[in-house]
């Protein structure tokens, strides 16, 4: 793990555990509705201020708390242009299953290549620490599996030529 | 699956099981190859006469760079009239085959090998030109040569897909091939760059004798006067081979042609199965993720129920 | 796209793929639904549990660095190291290669090794640059819609195959019945009755959509029939009685009998009736194997199962009959006037005849039943007819490549560019090929 790489995680689990502390907490413009404060934004009150945890310029975490929900938002490290198509594709993928990851956001926050929405009714049902790791350790790994997916990139394309101009030689 | 294979398999194992001396049957099959290629495989007749027609989009190009000829060299005494709406046809007769297993597995292979040897006329030409030049430009010193020995000969050009072609030229000392491509999409354009990098790293890394590839965005210089051609965007590319003298010898020829004829296909195979294989990946990421978050869960504690009766059990 | 290539017609089956180009009349090939890789066989299902444990895992198992770290991902190519079909059967043969089946039950159960599967389909087999054709892909009858999105992001996302159209088998093989002379109107609506070798479906559709809840399936189907005449010649003692000779035999001799005790009668009468196959060895030597009441009584198991399994006995015509009763009463007309075979197992002689007779049998009574409750009113009568094709054998692939084939094709597939601009949830509705309003 790098210098930079540890303060910088450790910021974004005390931000997030921090942020987590949230209620039930029913509409005030709908009755009996209940939804994510952050999401809807009818009632300032009840917003929090947001924070940007940045490593980098191009990593950093946008934190958006609120009374009874959380928006964490992750900008994954894009190097270059492979990595961004990688990332792209595969935020894409983790997406498109964010029925089994009940606290993925379906689209992500402008801006940022993942969001997650953590509610109220998330942190009753689930631990709320292992919730932050579970945050945490996508981080870490999701620059892993890119780089690795990156790497066996280069790998194959590296293969693939030389075999192809082998039956040259 | 590293290589594609030169031949086609349906053709091939369609051949083989009539030749085995199976009972005919009547066949009737439109087959697709690569690059927009299409067979038509029959028995019009009857069922123990099979034809074979294919059309290649570009065939007016390649008989104009003597695919007659190859073709004829190849199947001789099995051309017959082209079938409407294809180019070329062949005609086997199943009471009437070659002698021997041999001949006849040589017959099978040629056959499956129709399309590419449809597609190797222009190359064959080219690499006769540059016999031609080569021995012209011996007479010379590279200053004094004419003109024409020097530039070398014209670039033939195969539009063999419907935005993407091949162009090979003959000079006294090379012959260049370029394949122009096109990516669809965005993914398969980073990723075919990634890939073409190392075609052109791999002479100086690993394989010294390998034809020298280059790679641009921008139509390359040899094609500079041929008028409409698209240039610069992302989404098209340029890559060159550049066969040497130890490339063009007559015994390595046919293997050489055969191969280079795959590039366009093996290339965006590999692509595909880069993606495929970095899908594999991601699911197994993904499940590990979702490992990660189901330990948030916490267990559902045990609880000890009793039935009306008093007894207890275990919620399984 | 100036030239139409033909689309690409794929039916992955439990067994057998089925692949080729619309418009021909048979799949170009057909091979076992297999891949072979390497390293043993998969443990349990899940994904990607069939690949070797080699550089470029993910290296969660050790948390980060994991054994051999990058320097041996570099060549991590074994992931192109496979065979699939016949090829994969032969590899498993030998070492150093696992075989696996990604399909069970008819669901894609392992999504890496069918990519792979599909990967090695389209450019080794077919040799067809997926960008330039249509491809028509089936599913089974109640296939979850997140696995046609995972079929769909896998042709789009890896593959950029120009368009997509999934169709229901059944749907399929109900097109491909068109060709029958029986069939006047082009109608979607129709009882299937799908045997192929591990299990036999009973599937109602009306006007192209199947009605789910009405479903049967029967555990009697190819390779019971297998497994019977198998045990016929172990009980003779026949000189051969491997599995492969009872296939040979159930494939060449076997035919359903309108009655089999008249049926024991004329063998006894007509001792020609009595067979003989050849046995071929491959170190020269024969043996020749008497074939008797099996021709017969081997597919007999389906109308009268209690001669060979003595858990199910309900016989498949008044499954057939129960399916059509537990439907909607509007379709049922269409479905008793529609009973459409398809699959390798209903190819047996007069096996259409037998069952239409049979089911016919039973809808007279009830409507015999029925007038004499109500005192004397007079029923119309009720059309009861199975339909036999010539196409049987491949019914869905066949009905694929029709349906593939017709200049409208292409209008009902969703294409790359709209799966790029909605993503892989626009798979979950397809336009009704060969619905009302099409040719």
């Amino acid at each position: 793990m790098s210098q930079s790489l540890r303060p910088y995680l450790q910021c974004v689990r005390s931000s997030v555990t921090a942020a987590l502390s949230l209620s039930n907490f029913a509409s005030q413009v709908a009755e009996r509705h209940n939804f994510p404060e952050i999401e809807a934004g009818y009632s300032p009150e009840a917003l929090l201020n947001p924070l940007t945890v940045a490593r980098n310029d191009h990593e950093r975490v946008f934190i958006e708390p609120s009374i009874n929900s959380v928006r964490i938002s992750i900008k994954i490290k894009q190097a270059d242009e492979i990595e961004h198509i990688l990332v792209h594709k595969f935020t894409r993928f983790l997406t498109q299953r964010a029925e089994a990851f009940f606290i993925l956001r379906r689209k992500p926050v402008k801006g940022y290549d993942i969001s997650f929405l953590i509610t109220n009714f998330h942190t009753e049902e689930m631990l709320k620490h292992k919730l932050v790791d579970f945050i945490i350790q996508f981080m870490e790994e999701v620059d892993k599996e890119i780089s690795e997916m990156k790497l066996f990139l280069n790998a194959r394309a590296r293969f693939v030529a030389e075999s192809f101009l082998t039956p040259f030689d | 699956m590293l290589l594609l294979d030169y031949q086609n398999v349906l053709i091939e194992s369609l051949l083989k099981d009539r030749f085995s001396g199976a009972p005919p049957v009547a066949i009737d099959q439109v087959v697709s190859d690569f690059d927009g290629v299409t067979f038509h495989i029959s028995t019009p007749e009857s069922k123990s006469k099979i034809l074979i027609s294919i059309s290649v989009r570009c065939y007016k190009e390649l008989v104009q760079y003597g695919a007659q000829a190859v073709l004829e060299r190849e199947y001789g005494p099995y051309i017959v009239d082209p079938e409407s709406g294809y180019d070329f046809s062949l005609l086997v007769d199943l009471e009437n085959l070659p002698e021997g297993q041999e001949a006849r597995d040589d017959l099978i292979r040629r056959i499956s090998l129709l399309k590419r040897n449809a597609m190797a006329a222009p190359f064959e030409q080219a690499f006769d030109e540059f016999e031609a030049l080569q021995e012209e430009a011996s007479k010379y010193t590279s200053e004094s040569a004419p003109q024409g020995v020097k530039e070398g000969g014209e670039v033939r050009a195969i539009h063999y897909r419907e935005q993407e072609a091949i162009y090979i030229k003959a000079s006294h000392d090379r012959v260049t091939v370029i394949f122009s491509t096109i990516f669809s999409d965005e993914t398969d354009r980073v990723f075919g760059k990634v890939f073409l990098q190392e075609f052109v790293d791999a002479r100086k890394r690993a394989i010294q004798n390998a034809p020298q590839v280059l790679f641009r965005n921008d139509r390359p210089l040899e094609l500079s006067h041929i008028p409409g051609l698209p240039s610069g965007k992302g989404e098209i590319g340029y890559i060159t081979f550049v066969l040497f003298p130890r490339h063009l010898q007559r015994k390595r020829r046919e293997e050489v042609i055969s191969h280079i004829q795959t590039f366009r296909d093996y290339f965006h195979y590999h692509i595909k199965a880069s993606k495929a294989y970095i899908h594999s990946r991601m699911r197994r990421r993904t499940a590990d993720f979702l490992q990660v978050l189901r330990r948030a869960r916490p267990e559902a504690e045990e609880k000890e129920r009793k039935t009306a009766s008093g007894r207890s059990f275990r919620v399984q | 796209m100036a030239l139409q290539t033909p689309a690409v017609v794929m039916d992955n089956g439990t067994g057998y793929s089925k692949l080729g180009f619309a418009g021909n009349d048979s799949p170009s090939f057909v091979f076992p639904t297999a891949i072979a890789t390497r390293g043993g066989p998969a443990g349990g299902g899940g994904s990607g549990s069939g690949r070797p444990a080699v550089a470029n895992k993910p290296s969660f198992l050790t948390g980060g660095a994991g054994p051999g770290g990058h320097l041996s991902a570099k060549r991590g190519t074994e992931d192109l190291d496979f065979y699939i079909g016949d090829e994969a059967l032969a590899a498993a043969a030998g070492p150093g290669y696992g075989i696996h089946y990604p399909i069970r039950h008819g669901q894609i159960e392992n999504w890496d090794h069918m990519e792979r599967f599909w990967s090695n389909s389209i450019f080794k087999y077919l040799r067809v640059e997926p960008e330039d054709h249509y491809f028509l892909l089936t599913e089974p009858p109640l296939n979850p819609p997140e696995n046609r999105e995972n079929t769909a992001e896998i042709m789009f996302e890896s593959f950029n195959c120009a368009g997509l159209y999934i169709a229901v088998q059944a749907v399929l093989a109900l097109a491909a019945s068109w060709t029958s002379s029986k069939v006047q109107d082009r109608s979607l609506t129709g009882t299937v009755i799908d045997s192929g070798e591990g299990v036999t479906h009973v599937i109602p559709v009306a006007e192209g959509y199947v009605i789910g809840s009405s479903i049967k399936s029967i555990p009697i189907a190819g390779r019971d029939i297998t497994h019977f005449v198998q045990s016929l010649l172990r009980d003779r003692g026949e000189p051969d009685s491997s599995l492969k000779t009872a296939e040979r035999i159930k494939e060449e001799f076997c035919y359903v009998c309108p009655d089999i005790v008249k049926e024991f009668a004329r063998f006894d009468r007509e001792p020609d009736r009595f067979a003989k196959h050849t046995v071929n060895y491959p170190n020269g030597k024969s043996a020749i194997v008497d074939v008797g009441y099996e021709r017969f009584l081997a597919p007999e198991i389906f109308f009268n199962p209690e001669i060979y399994s003595s858990d199910f006995l309900t016989p498949l015509p008044t499954i057939v009959d129960t399916v059509i009763q537990t439907s909607p009463i509007d379709v049922r007309r269409g479905l008793y006037k529609n009973i459409v075979l398809s699959g390798g197992s209903t190819l047996y002689k007069d096996f259409g005849r037998r069952l239409q007779r049979d089911i016919r049998h039973l809808v007279d009574a009830r409507i015999r039943a029925s007038e004499l409750r109500s005192g004397g009113a007079k029923s119309g009568g009720l059309e009861v007819q199975v339909i036999t094709h010539k196409r049987q054998r491949h019914g869905p692939w066949f009905g694929g490549s029709l349906l593939g084939q017709t200049p409208e094709f292409r209008s009902y597939c969703h294409t790359k560019a709209e799966y790029d601009e909605i993503g892989p949830s626009i798979v979950r509705r397809f336009a009704l090929l060969g619905g009302p309003g099409s040719t």
